[in-house]
């Protein structure tokens, strides 16, 4: 029954770990399909926990019209523990909820965004007059890839084409969609917080990849990630709190390094271990909800004989 | 499909971007001088007629020739006011606006140094970046089609 307990701890200490071994394009679809899976499993044992001690109230019981003694039978968590569960899944579905609520809105406001950039972005480019090295993707229904005049200074032609190819990238396989995904898994169950930090980093990586196949030169993807990191920082001597470069140290450093060791492997018994992990934790989450759902139905008869 | 096995839209983008970090007109010749990478004449012509035709350009005659500039028209103003707002929100370093996908995050001190060799060490590889011949790398150009 903890059995999704243990996975989410499992996937969560081990997600940055495989985020770096999987080839990016695998990494950023089995994790998130692997965080959203956990979750959800989390969340549903839990309730489970909570509704087994909960139906042992008296009131509830009678509600639900089922006999109290006969579900507490042999029940293998303690009333404590529901309760906590019960308490937990409350708070954890209500956190998931406004994590969705925040990411539609995000969404939201970046498509209304484009929307506005609409006829000053020909071919999706939006030129951004402004002495601060800058670029990002913008995703919308159709995204507009944003840099300023400095940035594009700072690079030679041939590292802004890796840079225009990255964003295009990132647009293109919907990037943002699935980082929300991972993120919204993560709010609903915080266990999973540091897969949805690998699956961030290794949308970077995918859109690196892409854009280094698309100019047939993995160096020279690299080099446009050094100069436009150099640049970017140069511009901007530490003006940032020492606590928020943290989440970002060498980060860029890590993907000019994978660019340079050479194409990903795709370590496909890695992946299909994982995928492995997941169906079993499926097969077990649906072996709970079917004895489950087994106990209340012959709580209610013994309810009904009485 | 673009020229030169870039994806749709590619080319374009890139003489925009030509065009943008030049901050002056240019030529045909002169941006694909820029874009060295192989591509034909007729392919930059193209690409500039085409973004000049779609109000993103305007241009100028030079000699014989067009000069080409990005078009200052008062929807570009606005834009940059959105991009602005946009890019403010990435900076507070909320995830308010993790939606937004930067190119490279803020590096941390001993990054600059590991990434500023990464360049150096590259600079005495004759194969830099910069140093792509415009126009006349045969190689470059087969490999590409």
């Amino acid at each position: 029954m903890c059995l999704p307990l243990v996975v989410s701890a499992l996937l969560g200490a081990t997600a940055p770990r495989l985020g770096r071994r999987l080839p990016p394009a695998t990494a950023v679809r089995l994790l998130t399909a692997a965080l959203l899976l956990a979750a959800l499993a989390t969340g549903f044992v839990l309730a489970v926990a909570g509704a087994l001690v909960l139906g042992q109230v008296p009131v509830v019981a009678a509600v639900g019209h089922w006999s109290a003694r006969a579900l507490g039978a042999g029940v293998p968590v303690p009333t404590g523990v529901g309760a906590l569960a019960a308490v937990v899944v409350c708070g954890l579905a209500g956190a998931a909820l406004r994590r969705a609520v925040r990411g539609g809105s995000d969404l939201l406001r970046s498509a209304l965004a484009c929307r506005q950039l609409g006829a000053a972005g020909p071919a999706g480019l939006v030129v951004v007059p402004d002495e601060d090295p800058d670029a990002y993707a913008l995703p919308g229904l159709t995204g507009r890839v944003v840099v300023t005049t400095a940035m594009l200074r700072a690079l030679p032609a041939p590292e802004r084409r890796v840079l225009l190819a990255h964003e295009a990238a990132h647009l293109r396989h919907r990037h943002h969609l699935w980082v929300q995904a991972a993120e919204l898994a993560a709010a609903a169950d915080p266990l999973l917080r540091p897969g949805a930090r690998a699956v961030r980093a290794a949308v970077e990586r995918w859109a690196d990849e892409d854009a280094a196949a698309e100019v047939g030169d993995r160096a020279l993807a690299a080099r446009a990630l050094a100069r436009a990191a150099l640049a970017r920082s140069a511009a901007r001597p530490r003006s940032a709190p020492a606590g928020a470069l943290a989440a970002t140290d060498g980060a860029v450093v890590d993907r000019a390094r994978a660019l340079l060791a050479g194409p990903p492997p795709p370590r496909r018994w890695l992946a299909g271990a994982v995928g492995a992990v997941l169906l079993a934790t499926s097969a077990a989450v649906l072996v709970t909800g079917a004895d489950t759902d087994a106990r209340f139905d012959a709580a209610q008869s013994v309810y009904g004989s009485r | 499909m673009a020229a030169g096995g870039r994806r749709r839209g590619a080319l374009e983008q890139e003489v925009l971007a030509s065009l943008a970090a030049a901050g002056r007109p240019l030529t045909v010749a002169e941006v694909l001088a820029d874009l060295g990478d192989g591509l034909a004449y007729t392919t930059v012509m193209t690409a500039l007629s085409r973004l000049h035709a779609k109000g993103a350009l305007s241009r100028e005659p030079v000699g014989r020739a067009f000069a080409y500039a990005l078009a200052a028209d008062p929807a570009a103003l606005e834009a940059s006011l959105t991009a602005r707002r946009m890019s403010r929100l990435l900076d507070a370093g909320t995830d308010r606006a993790d939606v937004l996908a930067r190119f490279v995050a803020d590096l941390g001190p001993a990054d600059e140094r590991v990434l500023t060799e990464l360049l150096a060490g590259d600079r005495r590889d004759p194969d830099d970046g910069r140093g792509e011949p415009g126009g006349g790398d045969p190689d470059g150009g087969a490999g590409r089609r």
